[in-house]
């Protein structure tokens, strides 16, 4: 069928907007890479080729904090938003129609819709509100934050997942006198654990991501990866900070491989 | 799983109880030298954290929101009297500390903090005029150099894209004063950046490189990048316009809702020593304002002429004060048609 029916392929142009787009992509990170090992302090004239930034990265107290961070902030958000997301997805889709439907899966997209800013400055406040009657600063009200924004990220995947799914296997398990639970546990729960997985691993790269609302929401000592580079900015920036960036690029696509390479196993 | 578990621990329950012994600092990233922080830590047993943040913005309306934590911030000359006028800033009276007698007398009366009651100096700098002497051997103190490229530097001049620097070196070589609303005077400044235009190079940042490299041989330029470039390359030089340049300062002040307001005192005494506002040039790059910190400085900035201003260019810098919005937005509608 494919073969005989339209296809994109063959338009003219194609290629070539292909090339451009990739180009368009790909060039100022490659051009980030290959900075990372320049001999040189700068971020624009090559000296020759050294790891003395990633030695430097590594050592940085700094950067290690940060680092430490973000990681345990990303695995705790993402881990709250995906549970989150995975009910609100069953919610929404192992139901009949309800009223109101659309309007729920606006409201859990919502900080898609928001401009970050927009919900930055909401949290500071609103954060600043209770950090003044508890006393309380630690790391909770970034978890908090970034699990609220991390929500839709997860849950777009789950739904789409739980929407593709044969409904009629689980309508046999029904059949077959198993509990909701047991269908739920044997029969929804292992066909749904890509999309579960691939929501999760989205979470935590977004959360990884971060910067306005972590930039506002943060206490004093709570600097993560991208924060601490961005306030690098105002001085010369060495490539220090491409070797960090590179780094956290290598990290993204080592998830995103794994995760590839997970679900096509599973078929 | 343990590993993270106790990080978990350890990082969730480091809650507010401010200890005995804590400070928070909140400063501009890459600015505060962890030498410094480690000196201060070992002389009176206190804990130091740093927080960064990128601009003044943020850090007025992370502070002004409260429940921060933080006990000392870091602001720019201009932003200090909002600071004030806020109420957020603690009147700590560091006039009245020990080592004040180190601060140069000529940043002591200060327009945004007069008598220093509040705040001591950080770090402050200037922008000048950058020029290769190959490609020119005439006087580097004049804003000319943009404003009216001598033949021998038309296509390799840059200016920098930073707007309030710019407007403000180009209306004092025009004659007027920083955040002047007058029409008259403004429309000739256009007219001059416009026709001046077409003989720069570009208007990008990255200076330090491309002086370094002579890819380009005169820009309007922060003094410290200029420093940086001229240790590349030594044909570079700073000019320091006669017809004014703007100078800029940050203070670093303690907040009225400051928990830790004794350590806090410590520290603004501790930076206001020579050796220790040393360490802090030494690592940002920019004077400091505390006499005697040059013999603590490393050799390459004792004597820079980019960072010590000579006797003769003192009297021509200016500070930058906020401009009104009515002003911003004149000088908006200028770079707009600069852009053009």
């Amino acid at each position: 069928m494919a073969e005989r029916g339209f296809s994109v392929r063959s338009l003219p142009g194609f290629g070539t907007t292909a090339i451009v787009t990739f180009l368009a992509l790909y060039a100022p990170i490659v051009t980030l890479v290959v900075y990372s090992f320049n001999a040189g302090p700068t971020i624009s004239s090559w000296e020759g080729v050294s790891l003395r930034w990633y030695a430097d990265a590594w050592q940085n107290r700094a950067v290690q904090d940060a680092a430490i961070r973000s990681l345990v902030l990303a695995t705790l958000a993402s881990a709250i938003a995906t549970s989150v997301a995975t009910l609100a997805a069953l919610g929404t889709t192992r139901t009949g129609r309800f009223r109101g439907r659309t309007l729920i899966y606006t409201l859990i997209n919502q900080p898609l819709m928001v401009p970050e800013i927009v919900t930055a400055v909401a949290l500071l406040i609103f954060f600043a509100m209770i950090k003044v009657a508890t006393g309380y600063q630690g790391l909770g009200y970034l978890v908090l934050a970034h699990a609220a924004f991390c929500v839709p990220f997860a849950y777009l995947p789950i739904r789409a997942r739980l929407e593709g799914m044969d409904l009629t296997l689980e309508t046999a398990a029904a059949d077959l006198y198993a509990s909701p639970y047991a269908t739920f546990r044997h029969v929804t729960l292992p066909l749904l654990a890509p999309g579960i997985g691939a929501g999760a691993m989205l979470a935590f790269v977004i959360s990884l991501d971060d910067v306005v609302i972590t930039e506002f929401v943060k206490s004093a000592g709570q600097e993560t990866l991208p924060t601490y580079m961005l306030g690098q900015m105002r001085r010369a920036i060495s490539p220090e900070v491409n070797a960090i960036s590179t780094a956290l690029l290598v990290l993204t696509i080592l998830l995103l491989t794994a995760f590839f390479l997970l679900n096509r196993k599973r078929g | 799983m343990k590993i993270l578990a106790g990080l978990l621990a350890s990082t969730l329950l480091a809650t507010g109880a401010q200890a005995a012994g804590e400070l928070n600092i909140f400063n501009w990233g890459n600015y505060t030298n962890p030498e410094l922080i480690k000196k201060f830590e070992a002389a009176h047993g206190v804990k130091v954290t740093v927080t960064d943040y990128d601009s003044n913005t943020t850090a007025l309306t992370k502070i002004e929101a409260g429940g921060h934590g933080f006990d000392i911030v870091v602001p720019s000359a201009n932003y200090m009297p909002i600071f004030v006028e806020k109420g957020l800033l603690l009147e700590a009276r560091p006039d009245q500390m020990e080592n004040f007698k180190n601060v140069d007398p000529r940043w002591v009366e200060v327009s945004w903090d007069s008598g220093r009651r509040y705040s001591v100096p950080w770090q402050w700098g200037t922008t000048g005029i950058a020029v290769n002497t190959t490609a020119y051997a005439g006087d580097p103190n004049t804003s000319a150099i943009f404003m009216d490229p001598p033949p021998e530097l038309e296509g390799k001049v840059n200016v920098i894209p930073e707007m309030s620097d710019v407007m403000a070196l180009a209306i004092m070589y025009m004659g007027g004063k920083p955040c002047t609303e007058d029409r008259e005077l403004l429309r000739k400044v256009r007219d001059q950046l416009v026709a001046a235009k077409p003989k720069w190079q570009s208007m990008d940042y990255g200076m330090t490189e491309k002086l370094s490299s002579s890819d380009t041989m005169a820009s309007v330029n922060w003094n410290g990048s200029t420093m940086r470039a001229r240790l590349n390359n030594p044909n570079v030089v700073y000019g320091y316009p006669k017809e004014g340049y703007p100078v800029w300062m940050d203070s670093a002040a303690i907040l009225a809702d400051a928990k830790n307001v004794e350590n806090a005192k410590l520290f603004l005494n501790f930076i206001m020593d020579p050796e220790n506002a040393a360490m802090i040039s030494d690592f940002a790059k920019y004077s400091n304002g505390i006499l005697g910190s040059e013999a603590f400085m490393p050799d390459e900035m004792k004597n820079a002429p980019e960072i010590v201003v000579p006797a003769a260019a003192a009297g021509q810098g200016v500070f930058l004060p906020t401009c009104p919005s009515s002003a911003n937005d004149l000088y908006t509608a200028i770079w707009t048609d600069l852009q053009k």
